[in-house]
């Protein structure tokens, strides 16, 4: 062994930006917008690279780092990303300047971003949107959902979307990879591994590399890792089900596709009426798609997996044994749209969601009840311009959920308006309340954190408690970005104190 | 599809340059995939390979927190003695839910110098794209029977059993083309006789002969309800069966049986429902009369 094994995938992850695969204008944004940070702190503080595994997100976010000579602080979904963590590990590096004062910038890498989980991250989201909103580092969040995201921090930073990398540069890609392992490749070899990659690259590369170890010449019948993507193989079987001459055919073609029962039965049901257009022939195959789907649900409440067996019979050989009429004929199969659908108004479910939820709160109902039979009285009063501003205050709305009670853009200048007066509303109350019980003591800002969801500006006088944090943290910034530090920093030290324990777990 | 074989030979040559991709195994049960995993570790660390090699059965630690401490700390120490890298190999990675799954992406590239991931899955749909996109894909197919009754003879040869024709056969039946289920019907048998026969096999495996269950559906399709009961409480009483064992195997034999396919069908859904009454505490003997009668009427063509 003269040298140690590598994964080409990591191996050839491009250092500098000329290297990356494909996404020429995103990369010359990047490098005007990192530009902009070595003169000053522009005004997209914060960056969101969001598409498909596989395309060069996170590879762009270091490359740009290397070649600007910026020090990188990633956190990413192997890390446990509670409020204090987060705010330790990313917001204290995101108000750091460097101690010699020259340039030396740090990006803050915050990979996964879609992925915050409920629970063992819990206040993760809150907790970047500070880190977004008081940084003077550049920040850059990376997703394959943007809009699984909460709607908050999408606001808070600019969007950057990479799309797949179309073959002919993925080819490119392999071929130079090849070349330099010294590696002989047959004619169309590059192209099939390339075509099957459906615009992932590394899962590409990582084939390339699963058929050459231990080999040097490579022709298309090495190719025996599984196609990723499953798509061909089930628009096959849905001719076999909806054409087929007996069952048993539709029922061997299911056993080769690599899709569980509770999968399956969606793409059946989104082709069945592109396969059945008689009448008859549907209605029939809607009743033991509907039988399939009733033991798919005793499954689920069971736990039971042996029912899985007549779930596939009757969804394939079930459905493809009550047809009557012969359907011939080129049929243009689709891929289930129902998730989809739900996926593209995923956030405007979220806002209403958590919407109902501030609504219950205050109300003292379920979230359901709120949902139901109070939005859209709500909806009404927000309609009133005596009530709007005191309405947003009250329940500490976000612009998404001023704009979605007021069945508008939450750009519009009138919800900015409602929004500002609600903050300004908001901060006199506090600064009332301070005034009222003589002072502002840590008990209050655990408080106050609780109740303030989004952020709250100003509020000064909390200095005392955090001696030489502060000064760290206030040390080389303009005198505009204190006060957000002052508040930064009363953040973390709640929720530091909360989440001690977890804090040496990280 | 391709078959184990490739898949082994390609295997073996990662094992001869000492280096391995991520991968990813999906397939049914009992066709190989953990053997493999096995295989390639101690192919590759020798005697060291219990301390290289960890195994996690993602359905018993299916949390983000086990992703986040266990997997991540094993995955970041050195590999011990010679070996270049560790691997840790998830069984049912399908069962990690899939915030777990995120937790993995970038642990399975940020220690790729320490270690290499093998996962393991029913369904690799079931398995998140970033991670796909991160391991080589292989699926393995159902096992032939060939190929069961070869390993079987062969463990039979090394384990001094003798296994006769119709034995061998019964194997291949119960096996369902599970290599794991046929070496624990083999091994189960062995321990009472070195003379593996038939009616070891099915004993032991809690299993009807073939023809018997054959002969239960016809007397009921031809219309003999009570000839068909008679048959059925031989195989629940005198052969202990459990009414569950019963109605899977009746749910095989149907596959063969030459009935048109739209009655086929209907019969297979009933047998569904009583599988399901079954296993929510039903009375095995009621429920599956029930299913003989509806068999009877099936078979007089009146049913509607």
């Amino acid at each position: 062994m003269t040298e140690k094994p590598t994964e080409w995938a990591e191996k050839y992850r491009p250092k500098n930006l000329t290297e990356i695969a494909g996404h020429r204008t995103i990369i010359n944004d990047l490098v005007s917008w990192a530009n902009k940070w070595e003169t000053g702190v522009p005004k997209d503080k914060a960056l969101i690279f969001y598409g498909k595994p596989g395309v060069g997100k996170t590879s762009a976010a270091y490359a740009l780092a290397y070649q600007m000579e910026w020090d990188v602080i990633e956190l990413n979904a192997s890390d446990q990303r509670t409020a204090g963590i987060i705010q330790k590990v990313a917001g204290s590096a995101s108000r750091m300047g460097t101690f010699d004062g020259t340039s030396g910038r740090r990006l803050i890498i915050l990979d996964e971003a879609d992925n915050l989980h409920g629970n063992y991250d819990r206040g993760g989201a809150r907790a970047i949107i500070s880190v977004v909103k008081g940084t003077s580092q550049p920040v850059i969040l990376i997703a394959n959902e943007y809009y699984q995201m909460d709607p908050a921090l999408r606001l808070a930073c600019k969007p950057v979307q990479f799309r797949t990398i179309n073959s002919t540069t993925i080819v490119s890609a392999l071929k130079a990879i090849c070349k330099n392992e010294g590696i002989m490749v047959g004619v169309g070899v590059i192209e099939t591994i390339a075509d099957s990659a459906n615009g992932d690259l590394r899962s590409a590369i990582n084939d390339l590399q699963a058929m050459s170890i231990g080999k040097h010449e490579l022709e298309v019948d090495d190719i025996i890792t599984a196609p990723r993507d499953v798509k061909e193989t089930v628009f096959k079987l849905m001719d076999h089900v909806f054409k087929a001459a007996d069952m048993r055919s539709a029922q061997q073609a299911a056993w080769q596709v690599d899709e569980s029962p509770d999968n399956l039965i969606n793409w059946i049901d989104e082709n069945l009426p592109i396969g059945y257009k008689d009448a008859h022939d549907m209605a029939a195959g809607y009743f033991q798609l509907a039988r399939a789907d009733l033991f798919l649900g005793r499954v689920r409440r069971r736990q039971n997996y042996g029912l899985w067996r007549y779930a596939s019979l009757l969804m394939t050989g079930g459905v493809s044994a009550v047809r009557t009429h012969s359907h011939s004929g080129y049929n243009k199969y689709q891929a289930p749209q129902f998730w989809r659908k739900l996926g593209q108004t995923r956030a405007k479910r979220n806002i209403r969601d958590s919407l109902a939820g501030k609504i219950g709160g205050i109300c003292h109902v379920s979230g359901a009840y709120a949902r139901t039979d109070l939005i859209w009285f709500f909806k009404h009063l927000m309609k009133s311009k005596v009530h709007s501003v005191g309405l947003a205050a009250e329940l500490k709305l976000n612009p998404d959920e001023i704009a979605f009670l007021m069945d508008t853009k939450p750009t519009t200048k009138k919800v900015g308006k409602i929004y500002d007066e609600a903050q300004q509303l908001i901060k006199d109350e506090i600064e009332h309340d301070i005034e009222v019980f003589g002072g502002f003591g840590k008990e209050k800002t655990e408080k106050m954190q609780v109740n303030s969801l989004l952020e709250f500006n100003g509020t000064k006088g909390t200095g005392g408690t955090e001696g030489t944090d502060e000064k760290d943290g206030t040390e080389g910034i303009d005198e505009t970005d204190v006060s957000h530090t002052d508040v930064d920093n009363a953040d973390s030290v709640a929720t530091e104190k909360k989440n001690q324990s977890s804090l040496f777990d990280f | 599809m391709v078959g184990q074989d490739e898949i082994v030979k390609r295997l073996q040559s990662y094992v001869k340059s000492r280096n391995l991709p991520h991968l990813l195994f999906s397939g049914p049960p009992g066709v190989g995939k953990t053997a493999s995993a096995i295989a390639v570790a101690k192919e590759l660390f020798g005697d060291t390979w219990t301390n290289n090699f960890t195994e996690l059965n993602a359905s018993d630690e299916r949390g983000i927190d086990v992703v986040r401490n266990k997997i991540k700390n094993f995955a970041r120490t050195s590999p011990l003695g010679e070996a270049d890298f560790k691997i840790i190999f998830l069984d049912e990675a399908d069962a990690l839910t899939s915030d777990a799954q995120s937790a993995l992406r970038r642990t399975m590239e940020k220690y790729t110098s320490n270690c290499r991931f093998i996962l393991s899955c029913n369904y690799s749909s079931k398995i998140i794209d970033p991670i796909q996109s991160r391991c080589a894909v292989y699926r393995f197919g159902p096992i032939s029977l060939e190929a069961i009754e070869q390993r079987i003879a062969h463990i039979a040869k090394i384990e001094g059993l003798e296994v006769n024709d119709e034995g061998m056969e019964a194997i291949k039946y119960v096996s369902m083309g599970d290599m794991r289920k046929a070496i624990n019907a083999l091994q189960a048998a062995g321990l009472l006789d070195k003379k593996v026969d038939m009616e070891a096999i099915y004993q032991i495996t809690a299993t009807a002969r073939p023809e018997e269950i054959g002969s239960l559906i016809d007397l009921a399709l031809d219309g003999d309800f009570i000839g068909a009961r008679t048959k059925l409480d031989t195989l629940l009483i005198n052969q202990g069966l459990s009414g569950e064992d019963i109605i899977i195997q009746i749910h095989r034999t149907m596959f063969d049986k030459s009935i048109p396919d739209i009655l086929k069908v209907k019969l297979m859904d009933r047998i569904g429902e009583i599988d399901f009454r079954l296993t929510e505490g039903a009375n095995e003997r009621i429920q599956l009369e029930a299913l003989l009668a509806y068999f009877v009427l099936a078979g007089k063509g009146n049913d509607s």
